[in-house]
C-alpha cells in the first residue's frame, strides 16, 4: 500500500485495510510505503514501512497519484500484490497468490457490485470504451520483480509525469480527462506496451474487488449521492460484512472515506486484540 | 417415486381460483400427462383431481389486494396466498410441481423437471408476451435489495434442504413486516414471489448462488392490465396494453407456450367459453 495524507488521514485508513488482513490473512508480509508518520499504536501491523523515494512528487496534488509509479522500486519484496488503502480483505486469499505466481504483472479487468454481479461501467469509464483502452483497475494488482514489470511501470513513470501529452495521444488528440488517473496511465502504458494478454484474464473471477463507486450498482435511480446513504453497513463481531441484504467476501473496496469511522477501527482492534 | 402437480385455491366474493384450477387440471393432463392435487377450502365434487386436501388454513391473515381488468376496471379482493410454504408437508407426492392457478399449460415442457439434478427449480427470469417490455419489478425485489424469483411455478422434491427452505418460507410470512423493511420493498401485501426470493438468498449465503435451478422452457406471462380474450387448445390470444397508451391493445397470439395470465377475470371469462 501506499498512503499520503491531504486533507484525509489515509495512513489511517492504511491502518485499517492492515487489520483486516491480519484478521484474514495472518501470513501475509504488509508494507506500508510513506511519508507520513504512523501512530505508534498501530506500527507492528506492518512488516516494512518505507519512504517513498526519490522526494515528494505528489506534493502539490490533493490527489496523490504522482508517487504511484514508485512502488515497484520501493516494495521490498520479489512478489507484490499492492491494494488500494480504501479496501477491506474479509476472506483468506493465499489462493489468489497461487494464481497470480502465473503471471509477471497482473491486473485485475473485471470488478464486482456489492450484490456480485459483473460491472459493466458506462458512467466512470466512458473513456476506456471510447477508445479501446485496456479496462484494467490498479486498486488492485500484483507484479514479479520482472524485465516485463520493470519496462511496465517504467512507463507508468513516463505516463504520470506527462500525463497530459499521453492522454492526448491515447484519445486521438482530445482530450479526455481534466486529471491523471492510476487507472487510465495503466491502461495507457499497457496499451503501448501491446500486453493486455499477458497481464490480465476476464476470464477468470478471482483476483477481483467489490467496487462500491455508486453509480455502477445496478441502482435504477439516477441522481448523485453515496451509496452508503442507500444501503446498510453491518459488521458484526467476526468481521463478517454485509453490505444491504448482501453478505461480502474477497476485497472490498468502500471509495467513500467516511466509511472509515471510529467504530469500525475499534471493532478491527477489539478482534486483533490491539 | 410419485410425481404430480398441486394447485392451491381458495376463492374470494369475485375469483373462482377453484374454477381456474379445475380448467387447469385438465390442461396438465392433456399436455403433461401429470395427476394434480389440489389445497382448497371450498368442498369439490370433481374426478379431475389426484387428491382433495381440505385445508382450513387458506384464509388466514389474507389481506386485501387489487385486481385489475384491463385499464379500465378493478376490484380490491380478498387476496388468501399465505399457504404456499405448506407445499412441503400437503403434497402427496414425492417430487412436486407447485403451478398458481393462472398459470396456462401448453405443452409439455415441465416433464423435464423431474429429470433434472437440482432438487429445488424456479423461474428467476420471464418474458412478458408483448416481448418488448422490461419490468424493474421482476428483476430485483427493491431497487437495492436482492434478485427476484417468481413463485408461479415450484418444483420441488422432499428432501431435508427444502424441508428447510420451505420452513424459511413459513418463518418469512409470519415475519413478513420484518423482512419488507430488511429488503426494501414497499408492499404490505404479501408477495410469495419476495418471500421466495428472499429465501432463496438466505439460502445462498446471502450472497448469489446456486441453491435454486432454473424451471426448463421461458415463463411468459400477461399482466393483469393485459387481457386474454380466447383460447382453443395450445393457441391463446391476449390484449397486450401498449405502454403508456392508456386503453390501447396490441393482439397477440401465443402458441404452445405456457403463459402467466395474472388477469383473473379475463381467464375466467376465457375458461367459460
Amino acid at each position: 500500500m501506499l498512503a499520503q495524507n491531504s486533507d484525509f488521514d489515509y495512513v489511517r485508513q492504511a491502518c485499517l485495510a492492515a487489520m483486516s488482513i491480519h484478521a484474514t490473512n495472518k501470513d501475509v508480509s504488509i508494507c506500508l510505503i510513506t511519508d507520513e508518520s504512523v501512530p505508534t499504536k498501530y506500527k507492528h501491523l506492518f512488516d516494512h514501512i518505507v519512504e517513498i523515494p526519490w522526494g515528494d512528487h505528489a506534493k502539490d496534488e490533493d490527489w496523490k497519484i504522482s508517487n504511484r509509479w514508485k512502488i515497484y522500486h520501493a516494495i521490498p519484496y520479489n512478489e507484490t500484490a499492492v491494494i488500494d488503502t480504501d479496501m477491506l480483505i474479509l476472506e483468506d486469499i493465499s489462493s489468489w497468490f497461487d494464481f497470480l505466481r502465473n503471471y509477471d504483472l497482473f491486473y485485475t479487468s473485471n470488478v464486482y457490485t456489492y450484490r456480485g454481479e459483473l460491472v459493466d461501467d458506462n458512467y466512470y469509464r466512458k473513456a476506456f470504451k471510447k477508445y479501446n483502452l485496456p479496462n484494467l483497475y490498479s486498486g488492485l494488482h500484483w507484479f514479479k520483480k520482472s524485465d516485463l514489470a520493470h519496462e511496465f511501470y517504467t512507463w507508468l513513470e513516463m505516463i504520470t509525469n506527462n500525463w497530459e501529452q499521453f492522454y492526448k495521444s491515447a484519445g486521438s488528440g482530445k482530450k479526455f480527462a481534466l486529471h491523471p488517473s492510476m487507472d487510465v496511465s495503466a491502461a495507457v502504458a499497457c496499451k503501448i506496451m501491446d500486453i493486455e494478454h499477458l497481464i490480465t484474464n476476464n476470464k477468470v473471477k478471482n483476483p477481483t474487488f467489490t467496487h462500491m463507486k455508486p453509480k455502477i450498482q445496478g441502482w435504477d435511480v439516477n441522481f448523485a449521492y453515496r451509496w452508503q446513504d442507500r444501503v446498510g453497513v453491518y459488521l458484526d463481531s467476526d468481521m463478517r460484512l454485509k453490505i444491504g441484504n448482501h453478505q461480502q467476501s474477497g476485497i472490498f473496496h468502500y471509495t467513500e472515506k467516511d466509511f472509515l469511522n471510529i467504530n469500525l477501527m475499534k471493532k478491527y482492534e477489539k478482534y486483533l486484540g490491539i | 417415486m410419485t410425481k404430480g402437480v398441486l394447485l392451491f385455491a381458495s376463492n374470494n366474493k369475485s375469483v373462482d381460483y377453484v374454477k381456474q384450477a379445475t380448467f387447469l387440471a385438465k390442461r396438465i393432463r392433456k399436455y403433461m400427462d401429470l395427476p394434480t392435487s389440489i389445497v382448497t377450502d371450498t368442498d369439490i365434487e370433481s374426478d379431475v383431481f389426484d387428491y382433495v386436501i381440505h385445508s382450513n388454513d387458506m384464509t388466514k391473515n389474507s389481506t386485501n389486494k387489487r385486481y385489475a381488468d384491463g385499464d379500465f376496471s378493478d376490484k380490491t379482493l380478498k387476496f388468501n396466498n399465505k399457504n404456499r410454504a405448506s407445499a412441503y408437508e400437503l403434497t402427496p407426492y414425492d417430487s412436486t410441481i407447485v403451478m398458481d392457478t393462472d398459470y396456462i399449460i401448453s405443452n409439455d415442457l415441465l416433464n423435464n423437471c423431474f429429470v433434472q439434478q437440482k432438487d429445488l427449480l424456479l423461474y428467476k427470469d420471464a418474458t412478458h408476451v408483448g416481448m418488448h417490455r422490461i419490468v424493474p419489478e421482476f428483476e430485483k425485489i427493491s431497487d437495492t435489495s436482492v434478485d427476484f424469483y417468481w413463485a408461479t411455478v415450484i418444483f420441488f422434491r422432499k428432501t431435508d434442504e427444502n424441508k428447510m427452505f420451505f420452513d424459511l418460507i413459513k418463518h418469512i410470512e409470519e415475519n413478513y413486516i420484518h423482512y419488507r423493511n430488511m429488503y426494501q420493498f414497499k408492499t404490505s401485501v404479501y408477495r410469495n414471489d419476495f418471500a421466495f426470493s428472499i429465501a432463496v438468498h438466505i439460502m445462498n449465503g446471502y450472497q448469489t448462488g446456486n441453491f435454486v435451478g432454473s424451471l426448463p422452457g421461458t415463463k411468459f406471462y400477461a399482466t393483469d392490465r393485459d387481457v386474454a380474450v380466447d383460447i382453443k387448445d395450445d393457441e391463446i390470444k391476449i390484449l397486450v396494453q401498449k405502454n403508456k397508451r392508456l386503453g390501447e391493445y396490441t393482439a397477440v397470439n401465443l402458441k404452445g407456450s405456457n403463459c402467466h395470465v395474472m388477469n383473473k377475470f379475463s381467464l375466467e371469462r376465457i375458461i367459460d367459453q
